[in-house]
């Protein structure tokens, strides 16, 4: 009760603080809430941006396709890497090894194959998504009883039967951790592309009106952005539990 | 129950409230013992019965809500690690220190110059047993040599007093018996006022000078056996037969009252 | 499942196997023109590019390590000290976890543009930027490490008469180092990033700028050449620190 009373404390203070500064502060550089909820409105009548929907949907497109990618390719992976022994610990290893490099020095590749079209965006959403899912596969195969698939294939269960029936379920409640961690990533690996460059979408929209120096705009894209990014993890979480409470 | 006037150790009328989610809960009601210099004091009870609480007072750890305990002719204000050393059940050793690390970390915390300290806590690991382990890590010690290097930690603070709360108590039922043996040697050596937490009758009959029997919560001392006999203490002679027998009588009572609900 | 776990020889070979696989199908498809060489250049290519971007790429490389360091004590320093300050005062735990780990999770990069409008282009914002990346993962570590320190050990100091800031450095300190190294070493990543996007982004100088400009100038086989130069770069610094965190934590076993 207490706590919660202080993170309410907290958060007006810092609004309070943000006002104060963003009154005194160059309207170009700096503006307080009071500026940025007419900014909002504005957005959202779509009188300062009319294709806001039309970037906010192209956004939720490139994040949709990125992700349907990254699960289908890490499902696959995953799968195999967790079955074939040999190849899981030898890929392993380098795979753990590409987490040592920051992904972001794929993008100029990218940009370089692609264009600054959707398909990079999608391309590099799908290049972070991918891994933890994979591993997360990886690791709900591994921890999968081999007595239930012996006993599957001793009933005559095919390898599809065992996926489904035996292993599916087993592995559910790695392989959704997996999944949300997924899905955070690809939307950031879409917004951070967007915003290095693109011709479409939030992050165009961003880098629009920063350029313009619309410094309320700019803050109420931001929030716009951010609710889809939070909105997107939220019902992400949601499912989570939803499996996991159907897995228990 | 009251306390002796001159005795090193007197608890006097202590009481302690925990609150819990379902209410206040009496863990000790006016509690009163006394424990003279030398002695060998076994504290034994059913769970719950508070004679852990009674041990943390003791070593400052915890504040009674009413009445006094008195240390050596000073009031219990807080830990007083030159007077009381206190031994945990579990042996709460440091990971990443040796051994030897571990044992001398009582005087680094008291400012005591490294080689003095260095060489008091070398002096232990003899009649500790631990010889030639002096740099190795707890990891790699078992669970007896662990709580020998928390003993021998307690050791060298030079305390007259020693506190022990089931130190013996994740061990298995061999080692308990060497160590306790272990112990009573120890102490015969170093004179220390020793007063010991056990569940086991036959540490209480085989350690002791006196044996405080505590009742169910909310704890109080029972009785109080006095043992007088030699040690080390043949535990088939008739005598201590029935001293068993009796003791074990007082406990089982009071396990039973801890048992109902 | 096969059941037999593979000895360390054959998994070296299959590993070694990938590699000279993968590295002769791609410059087979790459001479044999499969794949547009301009946007999928031959080994053979980009090992000569090595040669080509030398003097520049190496420059770029050390501007943009040079602020990754900078980037890099500063969120240890600060994150570990604020994991410590707010992990170890209950209150301060319970209020602002949330935040951290809220704050932690949100895409920074769409703070960006605003902190090169005030910090202007070049250094200052990617090392601000790289900061702001590699404090989160920090703090959160040493956060979660001060709040698990087991209770036992302490006791046993207060016993043992331990003063409070004893208490910190005997007890805590030692205890979270585990942490705090795993910490440094998601950090280094993190803070790379930052100062990598941050020159992608506003860059005059450094890596993520070199590899912008050549992207833009469909230079395929230079482009992945210094990929492939930040990335080892990248994964020697990771190897390194791995080596460390070994060589501290013989403790653990």
């Amino acid at each position: 009760m207490k706590v919660g009373l202080l993170r309410l404390g907290l958060l007006a203070v810092l609004l309070a603080v943000w006002e104060v500064a963003g009154r005194a502060a160059n309207p170009l550089l700096a503006v307080p809430p009071s500026a940025v909820l007419p900014a909002l409105r504005d957005l959202l009548l779509l009188r300062s941006y009319p294709d806001l929907p039309a970037s906010l949907l192209l956004t939720l497109r490139e994040i949709g396709t990125a992700y349907a990618l990254a699960v289908a390719a890490g499902l696959g992976c995953g799968f195999v890497l967790g079955m074939y022994r040999l190849v899981g610990r030898a890929w392993g290893p380098m795979i753990a090894a590409l987490y040592a490099v920051p992904a972001v020095v794929w993008y100029p590749s990218l940009m370089l194959f692609f264009g600054l079209d959707a398909a990079s965006k999608i391309a590099f959403g799908f290049l972070l998504g991918f891994f933890p899912i994979t591993l997360a596969v990886l690791a709900g195969v591994r921890q999968v009883n081999p007595q239930l698939v012996v006993v599957a294939r001793a009933y005559g269960a095919g390898a599809v039967t065992v996926f489904r029936r035996v292993m599916l379920p087993s592995m559910l409640f790695t392989l959704v951790g997996g999944l949300r961690t997924g899905l955070a990533l690809c939307v950031i690996g879409v917004v951070v592309g967007e915003i290095l460059g693109s011709k479409a979408g939030m992050g165009a929209l961003i880098n629009h009106a920063y350029g313009l120096l619309r410094t309320g705009d700019y803050v109420a894209l931001v929030l716009v952005t951010l609710a889809l990014v939070v909105g997107s993890d939220v019902l992400a979480s949601l499912l989570e539990r939803h499996a996991r409470r159907w897995t228990e | 129950m009251s306390a002796r006037p001159g005795a090193l150790i007197a608890i006097e009328g202590v009481t302690k409230r925990y609150l819990t989610g379902s209410g206040p809960v009496e863990a000790l009601h006016d509690v009163s013992l006394s424990v003279g210099e030398g002695e060998f004091c076994t504290l034994i009870g059913p769970s719950g019965c508070g004679k852990s609480t009674l041990l943390g007072m003791l070593g400052g750890l915890v504040a009674p809500d009413h009445g006094r305990l008195v240390v050596d002719g000073r009031p219990v204000t807080g830990p007083d690690p030159r007077r009381v050393a206190t031994v945990f059940q579990e042996a709460g050793l440091f990971p990443w220190r040796t051994a030897l690390q571990n044992v001398e970390f009582g005087l680094e915390l008291q400012g005591v110059p490294v080689e003095r300290r260095r060489r008091t806590a070398s002096e232990l690991l003899g009649p500790l047993g631990l010889r030639g382990f002096a740099a190795k890590y707890p990891r790699e010690l078992s669970g007896g040599m662990k709580q020998r290097v928390a003993i021998g930690r307690a050791l060298a603070l030079d305390a007259k007093i020693l506190l022990m709360d089931e130190p013996f108590g994740a061990l298995d039922e061999q080692t308990r018996a060497l160590m306790g043996e272990w112990l009573l040697d120890i102490w015969r050596r170093t004179r220390k006022t020793v007063i010991f937490v056990t569940h086991s009758l036959h540490e209480a009959l085989f350690l002791s000078t006196r044996v405080a029997v505590m009742t169910a919560r909310p704890g109080r001392i029972k009785s109080v056996l006095e043992l007088s006999m030699e040690y080390p203490r043949s535990m088939e002679s008739p005598e201590m037969v029935a001293l068993r027998a009796k003791l074990w009588s007082e406990i089982r009572e009071e396990s039973l009252r801890a048992m109902q609900p | 499942m096969d059941g037999v776990k593979p000895g360390l020889a054959s998994v070296r070979v299959a590993q070694l196997a990938t590699v000279v696989v993968g590295l002769a199908a791609w410059e087979l498809a790459a001479r044999r023109l499969w794949v547009d060489p301009l946007f999928v250049p031959a080994p053979s290519a980009v090992a000569g590019a090595f040669l080509g971007i030398g003097g520049p790429a190496l420059a770029g490389l050390a501007d943009t390590l040079g602020k990754t360091a900078v980037a890099y004590v500063l969120s240890v320093a600060l994150g570990a000290s604020a994991g410590v300050a707010v992990g170890s005062v209950r209150l301060l735990r319970d209020v602002l976890s949330p935040y951290v780990i809220a704050l932690y999770g949100i895409p920074k990069i769409l703070v960006l543009p605003w902190i090169v409008l005030l910090l202007g282009y070049g250094t200052t914002p990617a090392i601000f930027y790289g900061t702001l990346h590699g404090v989160f993962p920090i703090m959160v570590l040493v956060m979660g490490a001060v709040r698990d320190v087991d209770r036992t050990l302490v006791t046993v100091a207060r016993s043992l008469g331990a003063t409070t800031w004893q208490l910190y450095w005997k007890v805590l300190l030692p205890a979270i180092v585990p942490s705090v190294l795993a910490g440094m070493r998601l950090g280094i990543v993190f803070c790379l990033l930052g100062v990598l996007v941050v020159e992608m982004f506003a860059g005059v100088r450094g890596m993520g700028h070199v590899m912008g400009s050549l992207a833009n100038g469909f230079q395929a086989p230079e482009l992945f050449a210094a990929t492939g130069l930040v990335s080892a770069a990248s994964i020697a610094i990771v190897l390194a620190l791995d080596h460390l965190n070994d060589k501290l934590s013989h403790w653990r076993g």
